[in-house]
Parts: structure tokens; C-alpha cells; sequence
């Protein structure tokens, strides 16, 4: 359950999102204009900003908190379409949605933002295995017992987490965890993976948790 | 008549003047200095008949006609004329006094030589004047003889002895004329390419940047003109600038007011969704989803058609790793694919990078998969290859669909295409769709360098 703090001048669409992201278990403050926003900003995991508002439109707004609040995940929400609004945006927000969206939509990029962010002690049971995201703690619960992960394939796992159910490409694994630009050829990142599986997978040979897409690159899926 | 003195014109006229007039002056410079210079020794007595009478009247003013007086006479001209010779021959015959004479002269003069010598003289050079001295019991002869050159008017006798130095002085003239015009036209010229060089450099918006006028001529001249459409042609890139930013924003608000009641639609339609409804009232309501869905994607292709037909889509090429990007924007597909089980199948090697725009490569890849996704799901196939051979690079999609010629229950593709025909092509690329009832290949071409050229 996360803090989502929701702005939306539109009232058939803000009472929606606001009823629809309550259900899923989130506490909503749905403001309809920029004022008087700050006070909400200490409590909030997440923000939903439209661009289109009376007064400040949303991208100085978001421009703004970003600047003071840049641990704070942004998530534009808007009906204006174009490539400008989405360059403009994403110059500081970290995700862009287009209306008209799907509500399934927007709640697994709140997901996505939330756990990028990590906003929350989460913990992901995933197949066999129980993650302690903040603590870095991995359970395999069968067997009640700790698995061991050294720091490089912890830093792995935790990319792939954080991108659940997202392929990664080998460029983007790589780039992400090492932080350096991939070379064609490369082998690191190939036998991180098997190492990691080793440990993680109940049938390293087939693995079920981390999957090959063939061609594409790999994918954690939950 | 102060820019024309400013004027090209002006200063190469000012040269040509100077020319004409140096040569005037050099000639009177030249003919003062032979005047002045030769003439003050030959004063008055340039004369032959002067210098004949002068001799007559100086022998018979002598008071004795002794070897003294002869040679006091002698010794006074030859003061005045230093190239002169002179003699004297007394009445026997005999030559007393000699000074510089023509050498070869007898000593012992007869009639016949007198004769001889009046005869070769007359009218000869040297120029000799005989005049008789004493009475006329004892008549003598006092001969004096110059070089004729000494009646020479001065200025062929300067001409004679300085005329290698005039003409070397008119040639050096005509090479100095030569110079200074070269100079002149040189330093034009130079200025010519300055500027020329100056017009074709641009800023960063491809504008060219006005140059620094130094001079008022008619260089300085073209310098302001260049200057003044350079400023213009700002001008009416801004105004441009203005237009399309203004264009642009009404389509973003236009698509903006028609996104805003299409949500609401989708949030009315997802609040029924919560209730329970017949069989009937749900697949409505999945019609309704899918138009939704349906007019989204039109409204969106519309606005990107109208804005490619106008040249006013955003365009920023860069160089991209192409497999990288397929496979990433492959990627962000698959699990619709997969949803829909479609077999996968990637196959991209790593291929040069391809100079264009991320944003449009993205839309035209969208734009293909979503029309697999519509048009071909019968197929449950799609390929995404790269293709590498001596022509061209190409990223390769296929699918085993009903082929596009095939009437979709849906024709909402032909914008889509459209778009990516407009899109490749305005990222110099090529493609090429091979459609059929098994299914369609589309092939987005990068052609290699020198080879279509």
C-alpha cells in the first residue's frame, strides 16, 4: 500500500482513478490543482500529475517537485499526446501515460514506479522464494533456509526485481548492473546469470524464475 | 559625392589618374633636369656664328700678335671650351702655338696645305674657325677647332648620355602601375573570398551569421545587403517558428480535447464493468473498450499524419544501434504476443548503427506490430531479423497473416502505414512489403554507401 498523491482537474476522471487506485489498496489524496500541494509531499510514495490544469500546468509543477523531491517517483498522466509532451515530460518525470488508459495500466506502472523507488519494504514471494527487497534478503521457503547471494548477483537479481515482469535486454543488464557499456561478445553477464540461477533455481538447467527470451534477452516474471 | 569618393570606382580612377600624370611630370622632370643641367656651361655661346664672330673679333682685338698673347688667348678659352683644340700658324708658315690641336697637323704649313686643311674643315667636325692675326705685312693664322657636339641641343645631348636611365624609368613606372594595380585587384579579390567564405558559414539553426562590414565601398556595400537578409531571413524564421509553434499547439489541444472525453467514456464503461452484468451487457461493453481503444490510436495517427504532411513532426536523428533498439522496442511487445500466443521468433545481429530519429523508428516499429497484432493474429506468428547483405542493411518483420490486401474487418491500417512510409522515407530509407495469402514481410532498408550512389 503506498501514498499516492493524484492531481486531475477532470471530475469524472479524478473520482475514477482516485475509487479505481483505492481499491487496489492504495491511499489516494486527489487534489484538482496544484495549490496548496506541498503539504502532501512528506507523506506521498507517488504522484500522479496531469499536464492540463487550471493555474500552474502540471510540467512547472513537476519540474518544480522534482527539483526539491527527486527521490519522490512522478508519473505524468496526460491527454496531451504529442512527441514534445512526452519529451517535455519524461525531461523529468519518470513515466508517461497517455489518456485514454487502462486502469490495469496505470496501477502496474504505479507498481513499477513504486518498486523502482523503492517506496516500500516489499517483500515479492516469488515461486519458491521470499525476497526482503530493503534488506537484500533472500528465503527459500521450502526449506526455510537463507540463500546466499554475493554482492554482484544480489545487484543482478535486485535489476531484475525492480523490473518484474520486463525483458531486459543483455545491453540493458549489463549497463544497468555494471554500470559500463556492453561489448558484442561479452561473457560476464551470461555466466552471472548461471551462477545466479545455480542458487535461485530449483532446476537451474531449466530455469523458471529467470527466463531466456530467445533472442531478446531475459525476463522475471511474477 | 563622399561615397563615391569611398568607392572601388574612386580609387582605381585615383591610379589611372596618377599614372597619366606621373608620366607628364616625369618627362618634365626629366627635360628640367637636362635644361638645368647642361645648359648653365653653354650659356650664351651655343652658337656655332656666335663662336665663329667671338674668335674673328677676339684675334684682331689682340694688341701684338706675339707667341704670349697667342697662348694668354689659348689659355682663356680653353676655360670655356675644355674639349676645344687650338693653333696658330705665323706668316712663314710655321705652327708657333699649339694647344690640343687635332694631332697629324704639319709643323711647316705651305699654300696647298692651308687649302687642304680650309677644304677638309668646311663645314666638318671638329668645327673650325680660321681667323688672320696682325697686318698685313705679317698676316698669321689663328685656327681654333671644337667637336660639333658641343652645339647639340641639351636635350639630345642628356638623351645620348641618360637615355638608358628614361627608359629604365618608364619601365620601372609601367611595373609600379603594374604592381599597384595587382594590389589593388588583389586586395578586391581577397576581400571577395573573405566574404564568400563568411556567407557560407551557418549558425547552429542553419542560419547564415552576418559578417563585419569594415568599409563603406561597394564591397562594404554587399557586406550591409548580406547583412540586411541575413537579419530578414531571422525574421522570417522566427515568424516561422511562431507558426508552427502555434500549429502545433492547436493539435495538441485539439487531440487533447478529444482525449479528455474518451477517458471519461472508458471510466464510465470501467464503473459498469463493476457491476454485474449479462453476457449481452459485457461483450457491449468489450465493443466500447476496443473503440475506445480504436479511436485513441486514430486520433493519434491523425495528429501524426497531419503534422508529417506539414514537415512539423519533431525530427532528431542520431546514430542508434538498430538491433538494440528492435530488440528493446521488440521487448516492450512481447507480452502481447504472447498473450495472443504468437510464436516468437528474433533473430538480430548486430548490424552498423543507422542515423535517425529514435522516436520515429519507434513509431514505425509500433505501427508494424500493432498491425500484426490486429490484421495477422491468424497467422500466431511474428519474425523480427536483421538482414545483412552487399546492398543494404535491413531489419526484416514478418508474419503469417492473411497478407494485407486481405479487407481487415478493421482499415484503420492504411494511416498507419502511411505514417510509416512517410516516416521511413523521411529518414532516407527505403522498404518494401511482399504480401500474400501465407502472410507479409516488410523489410526496412538502410542502403550501404556507394553502392546506390
Amino acid at each position: 500500500m503506498a501514498h499516492v498523491l493524484y492531481i486531475e482537474d477532470e471530475r469524472e476522471i479524478g473520482e475514477w482513478v482516485e475509487k479505481d487506485l483505492t481499491a487496489r489498496g492504495h491511499q489516494v489524496t486527489w487534489l484538482t490543482s496544484g495549490e496548496g500541494l506541498d503539504s502532501y509531499i512528506s507523506q506521498s510514495d507517488i504522484m500522479i500529475l496531469d499536464v492540463m490544469l487550471p493555474g500552474l500546468d502540471g510540467f512547472s509543477i513537476g519540474r518544480r517537485i522534482k527539483k526539491d523531491h527527486a527521490t519522490l517517483p512522478i508519473l505524468m498522466l496526460s491527454a496531451r499526446t504529442s512527441v514534445e509532451d512526452k519529451v517535455e515530460g519524461l525531461d523529468f518525470a519518470d513515466d508517461y501515460l497517455t489518456k485514454p488508459f487502462h486502469p490495469d495500466e496505470l496501477a502496474a506502472r504505479v507498481e513499477v514506479l513504486l518498486r523502482r523507488f523503492q517506496k516500500q519494504n516489499e517483500i515479492i514471494e516469488l515461486q519458491h522464494l521470499i525476497i526482503h527487497t530493503k534488506d537484500g534478503l533472500v528465503v527459500n521457503r521450502e526449506t526455510e533456509k537463507e540463500i546466499q547471494l554475493t554482492g554482484k548477483q544480489f545487484h543482478l537479481f535486485q535489476f531484475f526485481l525492480k523490473h518484474l515482469n520486463q525483458i531486459l535486454t543483455k545491453e540493458q543488464l549489463y549497463e544497468g548492473v555494471w554500470g559500463e557499456r556492453y561489448l558484442e561478445g561479452d561473457k560476464t553477464l551470461m555466466v552471472h546469470i548461471r551462477y545466479l540461477r545455480e542458487k535461485i533455481e530449483k532446476n537451474p538447467a531449466s530455469p523458471t524464475i529467470i527466463e531466456t527470451i530467445r533472442g531478446i534477452g531475459y525476463r522475471v516474471k511474477l | 559625392m563622399n561615397r563615391f569618393m569611398k568607392s572601388l570606382l574612386a580609387k582605381y580612377m585615383v591610379i589611372i589618374f596618377m599614372a597619366i600624370i606621373v608620366v607628364q611630370i616625369a618627362y618634365f622632370i626629366v627635360g628640367s633636369i637636362a635644361i638645368l643641367g647642361f645648359d648653365l656651361g653653354h650659356k650664351e655661346d651655343v652658337d656655332a656664328n656666335n663662336v665663329e664672330e667671338k674668335w674673328h673679333k677676339a684675334v684682331q682685338n689682340l694688341n701684338m700678335v706675339t707667341q704670349e698673347e697667342i697662348t694668354n688667348l689659348f689659355n682663356e678659352w680653353k676655360v670655356h671650351y675644355p674639349e676645344a683644340g687650338m693653333f696658330w700658324v705665323d706668316g712663314d708658315g710655321r705652327m708657333q702655338v699649339e694647344l690640343d690641336a687635332t694631332e697629324g697637323l704639319p709643323k711647316q704649313w705651305s699654300i696647298i696645305d692651308i687649302v687642304k686643311f680650309n677644304k677638309e674643315r668646311y663645314d666638318g667636325d671638329p668645327f673650325t674657325v680660321m681667323a688672320f692675326a696682325g697686318d698685313k705685312e705679317n698676316e698669321s693664322l689663328v685656327v681654333f677647332e671644337v667637336p660639333r657636339t658641343i652645339f647639340d641641343p641639351p636635350l639630345i645631348t642628356a638623351s645620348q648620355k641618360y637615355g638608358y636611365l628614361i627608359l629604365v624609368g618608364v619601365l620601372g613606372f609601367i611595373i609600379l602601375f603594374i604592381v599597384v594595380s595587382f594590389v589593388f585587384f588583389r586586395r578586391i579579390q581577397k576581400r571577395l573570398l573573405r566574404l564568400q567564405d563568411a556567407m557560407g558559414i551557418r549558425d547552429e539553426n542553419g542560419l547564415p551569421i552576418e559578417v563585419v562590414t569594415k568599409k563603406e565601398d561597394e564591397i562594404g556595400q554587399l557586406e550591409k545587403s548580406f547583412n540586411h537578409m541575413v537579419t530578414e531571413i531571422r525574421a522570417s524564421r522566427m515568424r516561422e517558428q511562431k507558426e508552427e509553434q502555434v500549429r502545433r499547439e492547436l493539435i495538441a489541444n485539439l487531440s487533447h480535447d478529444l482525449r479528455t472525453p474518451l477517458t471519461k467514456v472508458r471510466a464510465q464503461a470501467y464503473t459498469i464493468k463493476q457491476q454485474h452484468l449479462s453476457e449481452e451487457g459485457e461483450t457491449a461493453l468489450r465493443a466500447i473498450e476496443i473503440s475506445i481503444d480504436n479511436i485513441d490510436r486514430l486520433i493519434d495517427n491523425l495528429m501524426s499524419y497531419t503534422l508529417l504532411m506539414a514537415s512539423k513532426y519533431q525530427f532528431v536523428p542520431k546514430e542508434i544501434d538498430i538491433s538494440r533498439f528492435v530488440r528493446e522496442s521488440l521487448a516492450t511487445w512481447y507480452p502481447a504476443f504472447e498473450k495472443d500466443n504468437f510464436e516468437i521468433q528474433v533473430s538480430l545481429e548486430s548490424l552498423n548503427n543507422w542515423h535517425v530519429d529514435p522516436i520515429w523508428m519507434g513509431r514505425i516499429l509500433d505501427n508494424l506490430f500493432q498491425n500484426i497484432l490486429r490484421h495477422a493474429k491468424d497467422g500466431k506468428y511474428i519474425g523480427v531479423q536483421s538482414e545483412n547483405i552487399d546492398q543494404f542493411e535491413a531489419i526484416v518483420i514478418l508474419d503469417h497473416g492473411k497478407g494485407l490486401d486481405k479487407e481487415s474487418e478493421e482499415k484503420g491500417a492504411g494511416i498507419g502505414l502511411a505514417i510509416v512510409d512517410m516516416m521511413v522515407k523521411g529518414m532516407s530509407l527505403e522498404w518494401e512489403i511482399e504480401t500474400s495469402e501465407q502472410g507479409t514481410t516488410i523489410r526496412i532498408k538502410r542502403p550501404k554507401k556507394g553502392v546506390n550512389d
